[in-house]
C-alpha cells in the first residue's frame, strides 16, 4: 500500500463492528454492539455518518436488507466489510503489533 | 405489540422525509424507529419521544444527509448539464451571433409581453365586480331598423322597472356629468379654495355599490356611514385622492363644497379611488336624490326625453335570463308610453363584459376597444414572436456548418439523433431563456414610459404579475420548440462521416431555400406594417392639414357665465381694446372641435306634413362677428345682424342641398318650417364647413341669433413675432377675469380642439410606428446576421476572385443581389394584402386620401434602401480584405 490509508478512531472501532457482526451490521445493531463491546455511547446519527465515510472509500459495501415489524416495516441497510476494508484492518492491527513488539516489555513505571 | 400504537414526533418524520434522498429516509427512519420502541420500554414515552427528536436532528446535521444520490449517478443527468456546458461554450464561442440572437429574441420577446400586459390591462375592465358576469346595462336601441345604438335611458325607467319587477333588487341609476367648477367652502361658508375639473363627477343612486362592489380589488368605504351616505339630495362622497386635493389633511366629513357656484354639496364619506380599469371614472359621487332639483322641469317623469349620459345597470336575479328581464322591461315600457314610442324605442340589455369593447354605446371612461382590434394586436404578437424565432432558424441553420466537427465526434462517441437534438434544444432554451429574462425587464420599462400612448394605468411592475409570468415561461416553452426544433433536425441529421471530413455544403438547395421562405414570410409582415405605417400617417397629415371650411389659428375660446347682454357687450369692448385682440365672437357652441355642445331640431319645407318630410339639422347661435372670426363664407344674401329674429336664419350649403332649395342665389328668402310650426326665412347660404371631424361628413346647419343662448367667447389673437403666446393669453385672461372674478378661467386652442378628434387615430399611428420599427430591427438584425456569416465563410472565395480580377463593385453585387431579390419579392407580395387591409380601415374615413401607387412605392423603396445599406456596408467590408490575408495561410 504506497498510499498512507488514513483510519479514524472511531472509523476503525465501527469497521471492527462489521466484521463482528457479519451481514448483520446495519446502524441500530452496530450502535448497540459497540455499547456492550467498548462502552461507547455513540449516536445513531454518528453511526450512519461513519458508514457512509467508510463506504466512500471503499472498506464496506451495503444492500437493502428485509423489512421488520420492528423496524415498522422498513428495510434496513446492511453493511459488510470488503476484502480492501479487511485488509486495512490487518495492516492496522499489524502495525500496531509490530510497534508493541519494539515497545516489549516496557515497564511502565 | 402495543406500542404500535404509538406515534412518532410526525415533524421530524417529515423532515426526514422531505429533505434525505429516498433511499436515506427509509433507513434512517427505520433505524430511528427502533431506538424509540427500545427507548419506549425502558424509559416511557416522554423520554422516548424526546430523543427521538433528538437522533432526528442528528442526522439533518450530518453531512451525508444533505448529499443528493451519491451512489447512483444519472448518465441523463451528467449529459443534460453537459449539454448545458456546450451551450455556455458555444455561445461564447461566436458572440456576434449571439448577440444578433438574443437582440432579436429580446426585441421580439419584449413586445409581445407589452402587447399581452396591454390586451391584459383592456379586458380587464370591470371583472372585478361581484358576479359581474350577471350584471347588464340597459340600453337604447332606436329607430325603424334598430341602428340607432344608444345608452341614455329615460329617467322613470328604472324606476318603474324597480317597482314593477319581482326580485329586481341589484338596480343602480346613474349620470355622469363630466367637470365642473367646485369651491371648497370652509367652516364659515366662505370660498377656500377654487378648482375646475375636467372629468369625475356622477350623479349615483345608492344601490351603486350594491351592483358595482369592486369586491376583487383594493376598494372600501374609509370614512362616512356606507349605508346613509347617499340619503339627502347633494351628499357627496369623494374619493381619497379628492378628499385630500379639496381639504388636505383635514377632516372632509361634514364639510360642504359648491358645486357650479351654486349647489352646496355636503360631504359624506370617503372612498378609496377606485381602479384606473374601470369605465366608471367616478372621484366626486353626488347623491341621485339631487337629479330632481338639476333636471329641467318635467323631464324627471318623462318618458320620451333621455339623456345619454343617464345609465341603468342591473344584476339580473338568481332566477332570470337576460331574455326574460328584457321581455320585462319591454312590457313595462309598453305600459306606460304611447305606442309610437315603445314601438320605435327597444330597451334591451348589454352584459358588463361587452361595455369595454362595444364602440356603438359609449361609456363613462369614453374608450372602448373592440375585441378585433384585440384579435389584431393579439395576431401581431405573434408575428413579432415569429420573426424573432425565423431569426434564429435563420442563423442557426446557417451556422451549423461550423459546428458540423462536433456533431461529426458525438455521432461516433455514440450520440444519436436524438441526444443531437436535444443538446441543441438545450442550446435554444438556454438563449431564449437569457433573451426572456432580459424581455422581461425591457418590457416592464416599456410599459413604464409609455404609458400615455398606450393609453394604460398600470399599478404593478411586470415582474410582480404571475399571470404574464406565466405568459412568459409558455413564450419560452413555445419560442424554444419553435425556434430550435428545425435546426435541430436539421444538425442532428448530418453524415457523422461527412461531416467529419468537412466538406459537409449546407447549402444544399432544400436547406437553403427554406431560409430564403422565411426571409421572405418575415420581410412581406415588415413591409405590410411599414406601408401601413406610412398611409395611416398620410391620411392623419391630411386631416391636420386639409381646410374645413373655417379659420382654426390662433383663436382661443372659452366660456362666459353670463347671459346678460350688457355685461358681455362690455366684455367684448375691453377685450377689444387689446391691441394682441384682433376679433372677439360670442355664440352658443365652437364651430368644430371635441369641446363642444350640440343642439338639434328638425326642418323641412313649408309643405312639409310627415316626419319623414323634416330634416335633422344643428342649430347654432352666433352674433354677427362670427362668421368674420371664423372666415366662414358667405355664398349668398346677407351676415345677420343683431337686431335679426330668430325667424332669420342663414343655412349651409348642405341643408341646402338636402332640402333642395336650388341654388344659394334662389334659396335667399325663401320660408322654411320647423318640426314644431315656427316659420323661418333664409336671409343667407353659407358654405360647408366641417362641425365634425373629418372623418364625417359635413351637417345640415342653421345659423340665427338667440342672443340668451350665448355661452362660448372667441377671440381671435393678433400675436407679433416680439411676444410669447403665453403672455398673450394671459392678458386676455385678466380681462375675462375682471368680468367673472368668481370662476376660473379656462380655454382652449381651436386647432388643439379639433386635433383631439384624431386622438385614437394618432395612437394607431404611433402604434403602427412602434411596430413597424420592431418589426424592421429584427428583420434586419436577422439578415444583418446571416450576411455577415455568409461574409465569413466566403472570404476566401472573395479573395480568390479578386485575384482574378474581380472589381469591388462586380463582387458586391454578387453577394447582394439574392437578398435584394428576396426583399423585393417580399414587397410584392406585401402590396395586396396592405392595400386590403389600409382600404378597409380608410373607408371608415368620410374624407380621406386616395390609394395612389406612390404611397405604396415610397415606404417600399424605403425599406430596400435600408436593406441595401446594411448589406452594402458589411459586403463591402468583406470585398475590400486584402486577398494576400486571406490565402496567405494555406
Amino acid at each position: 500500500m504506497s498510499t498512507r490509508i488514513y483510519l479514524g478512531e472511531l472509523e476503525e472501532l465501527v469497521l471492527l463492528m462489521v466484521a463482528l457482526l457479519n451481514k448483520e451490521a446495519y446502524g441500530v445493531s452496530i450502535m448497540e454492539e459497540l455499547k456492550k463491546q467498548a462502552s461507547r455511547e455513540i449516536s445513531v446519527s454518528a453511526i450512519h455518518a461513519v458508514l457512509h465515510r467508510l463506504e466512500e472509500k471503499g472498506f464496506v459495501r451495503s444492500k437493502m436488507g428485509g423489512a421488520s415489524d420492528e423496524r415498522g416495516g422498513r428495510r434496513k441497510r446492511l453493511f459488510s466489510i470488503t476484502a480492501y476494508g479487511r485488509d486495512v484492518l490487518i495492516e492496522q492491527r499489524d502495525t500496531r503489533a509490530i510497534i508493541w513488539n519494539q515497545i516489549g516489555n516496557i515497564s511502565l513505571s | 405489540m402495543k406500542h404500535n400504537e404509538i406515534k412518532t414526533p410526525q415533524w421530524i418524520d417529515s423532515i426526514i422525509d422531505t429533505l434525505a434522498p429516498a433511499h436515506f429516509a427509509e433507513e434512517i427512519r427505520g433505524d430511528l424507529y427502533e431506538c424509540f420502541r427500545m427507548d419506549l420500554e425502558e424509559k416511557g414515552i416522554r423520554t422516548a419521544r424526546r430523543k427521538y427528536v433528538w437522533r432526528g436532528l442528528g442526522f439533518v446535521f450530518k453531512r451525508f444527509f444533505w448529499k443528493k444520490t451519491p451512489f447512483i449517478t444519472s448518465n441523463s443527468l451528467t449529459m443534460i448539464l453537459n449539454y448545458f456546458k456546450m451551450a455556455k461554450r458555444s455561445l461564447l464561442a461566436s458572440k456576434g451571433t449571439s448577440f444578433i440572437n438574443i437582440i432579436g429574441l429580446v426585441t421580439g420577446i419584449a413586445s409581445a409581453l407589452t402587447v399581452i400586459a396591454v390586451i391584459r390591462y383592456e379586458t380587464s375592465f370591470d371583472t372585478f365586480h361581484s358576479k359581474a358576469d350577471r350584471i347588464y346595462r340597459v340600453v337604447r336601441i332606436s329607430g325603424e331598423d334598430m341602428s340607432e345604438f344608444r345608452s341614455g335611458i329615460s329617467f322613470p325607467v328604472h324606476r318603474a322597472m324597480r317597482d314593477e319587477i319581482a326580485g329586481l333588487n341589484d338596480i343602480a341609476a346613474m349620470e355622469y356629468f363630466g367637470g365642473a367648477y367646485v369651491d371648497v367652502l370652509d367652516t364659515k361658508g366662505n370660498s377656500e379654495r377654487k378648482f375646475r375639473e375636467e372629468f369625475g363627477f356622477a350623479l349615483v343612486e345608492p344601490s351603486f355599490f350594491k351592483v358595482f362592489d369592486f369586491a376583487q380589488t383594493n376598494f372600501k368605504w374609509l370614512a362616512g356611514n356606507k349605508e346613509k351616505a347617499f340619503d339627502e339630495p347633494f351628499n357627496t362622497v369623494l374619493t381619497s385622492s379628492m378628499a385630500k386635493k379639496y381639504f388636505g389633511n383635514e377632516d372632509p366629513i361634514g364639510r360642504t363644497i359648491k358645486i357650479q357656484q351654486k349647489f352646496d354639496c355636503k360631504v359624506t364619506g370617503v372612498i378609496e379611488d377606485f381602479p384606473p380599469n374601470t369605465d366608471f371614472p367616478f372621484t366626486v359621487l353626488l347623491s341621485y336624490a339631487s337629479v330632481p332639483t338639476l333636471a329641467s322641469k318635467g323631464v324627471y317623469d318623462d318618458w320620451f326625453s333621455v339623456n345619454d349620459s343617464h345609465h341603468v345597470y342591473l344584476r339580473l336575479p338568481e332566477h332570470m335570463s337576460k331574455e326574460e328581464m328584457e321581455k320585462q322591461i319591454a312590457k313595462i315600457h309598453a305600459a306606460h308610453t304611447p305606442k309610437e314610442l315603445h314601438e320605435s324605442r327597444h330597451y334591451l340589455l348589454q352584459s358588463l363584459s361587452e361595455l369595454h369593447h362595444d364602440a356603438r354605446f359609449s361609456n363613462y371612461s369614453r374608450r372602448t376597444i373592440s375585441r378585433e382590434t384585440i384579435l389584431g394586436l393579439s395576431i401581431v404578437m405573434l408575428f413579432l414572436l415569429l420573426t424573432a424565432c425565423i431569426n434564429y432558424i435563420n442563423l442557426a441553420t446557417a451556422q451549423s456548418t461550423l459546428r458540423s466537427k462536433e456533431i461529426g465526434v458525438r455521432k461516433v462517441m455514440g450520440s444519436n439523433q436524438r441526444h443531437v437534438m436535444l443538446q441543441f434544444l438545450t442550446e435554444t432554451f438556454v438563449i431564449v431563456s437569457l433573451s426572456a429574462f432580459a424581455a422581461l425587464l425591457v418590457a416592464d420599462a416599456i410599459l413604464i414610459t409609455f404609458q400615455s400612448l398606450l393609453n394604460v394605468t398600470f399599478t404593478q411592475h411586470v415582474f410582480t404579475d404571475t399571470t404574464l409570468l406565466l405568459f412568459l415561461l409558455i413564450i419560452v416553452a413555445s419560442v424554444t420548440l419553435f425556434a430550435g426544433f428545425y435546426p435541430a433536425l436539421i444538425i442532428s441529421r448530418f453524415n457523422p462521416v461527412t461531416a467529419l471530413k468537412n466538406n459537409l455544403n449546407l447549402q444544399k438547395p432544400s436547406a437553403f431555400s427554406m431560409r430564403k421562405v422565411l426571409v421572405v414570410f418575415q420581410f412581406t409582415i415588415t413591409q405590410i406594417l411599414v406601408v401601413g405605417t406610412f398611409i395611416v400617417m398620410s391620411q392623419i397629415q391630411y386631416f391636420s392639414h386639409v381646410n374645413m371650411g373655417f379659420n382654426r389659428e390662433g383663436i382661443i375660446s372659452t366660456r362666459v357665465h353670463s347671459r346678460n347682454l350688457n355685461t358681455l357687450e362690455t366684455l367684448r369692448n375691453k377685450l377689444l381694446a387689446n391691441p394682441d385682440v384682433a376679433d372677439v365672437s360670442y355664440s352658443y357652441t365652437l364651430p368644430s372641435g371635441v369641446k363642444r355642445n350640440r343642439s338639434y331640431a328638425d326642418i323641412g319645407r313649408t309643405d312639409a306634413n310627415e316626419m319623414k318630410d323634416y330634416l335633422v339639422y344643428e342649430f347654432v347661435s352666433i352674433d354677427p362677428s362670427y362668421l368674420g372670426l371664423y372666415d366662414i363664407k358667405l355664398l349668398a344674401g346677407r351676415n345677420l345682424m343683431m337686431s335679426d329674429s330668430i325667424g332669420n336664419i342663414l343655412v349651409n350649403k348642405t341643408l341646402l342641398k338636402n332640402l333642395q332649395l336650388g341654388t344659394p342665389n334662389e334659396a335667399i328668402g325663401k320660408e322654411l318650417k320647423r318640426s314644431d310650426g315656427e316659420r323661418s326665412t333664409i336671409v343667407g347660404v353659407v358654405d360647408d364647413y366641417y362641425g365634425n371631424s373629418l372623418k364625417e361628413q359635413a351637417d345640415n346647419i342653421v345659423m340665427l341669433i338667440q342672443r340668451t343662448e350665448y355661452a362660448t367667447l372667441s377671440i381671435k389673437l393678433n400675436v407679433k413675432e416680439s411676444e410669447s403666446l403665453q403672455s398673450v393669453v394671459d392678458g386676455v385672461g385678466q380681462i375675462w377675469l375682471e368680468t367673472f372674478p368668481e370662476y376660473i378661467f379656462n380655454y382652449t386652442f381651436l386647432d388643439e380642439n379639433i386635433k383631439a378628434f384624431y386622438v385614437q387615430e394618432e395612437k394607431y399611428a404611433r402604434l403602427f410606428q412602434m411596430f413597424s420599427i420592431v418589426f424592421l430591427l429584427i428583420g434586419l438584425l436577422g439578415l444583418y446576421g446571416l450576411i455577415s456569416f455568409l461574409a465569413n465563410r466566403k472570404s476566401k472565395e472573395v479573395a480568390v476572385r479578386k485575384v482574378f480580377g474581380a472589381t469591388l463593385m462586380s463582387i458586391m453585387i454578387l453577394f447582394s443581389k439574392d437578398y435584394i431579390k428576396l426583399i423585393a419579392l417580399s414587397f410584392i407580395l406585401s402590396v395586396p394584402v396592405a392595400y386590403y387591409l389600409l382600404n378597409d380601415w380608410l373607408s371608415h374615413f368620410a374624407n380621406h386620401i386616395e390609394l395612389q401607387w406612390w404611397l405604396f412605392i415610397l415606404p417600399g423603396l424605403g425599406v430596400l434602401l435600408v436593406t441595401m445599406l446594411i448589406v452594402g456596408m458589411k459586403m463591402l467590408n468583406t470585398a475590400r480584405i486584402n486577398p494576400v490575408d486571406k490565402l496567405k495561410y494555406e
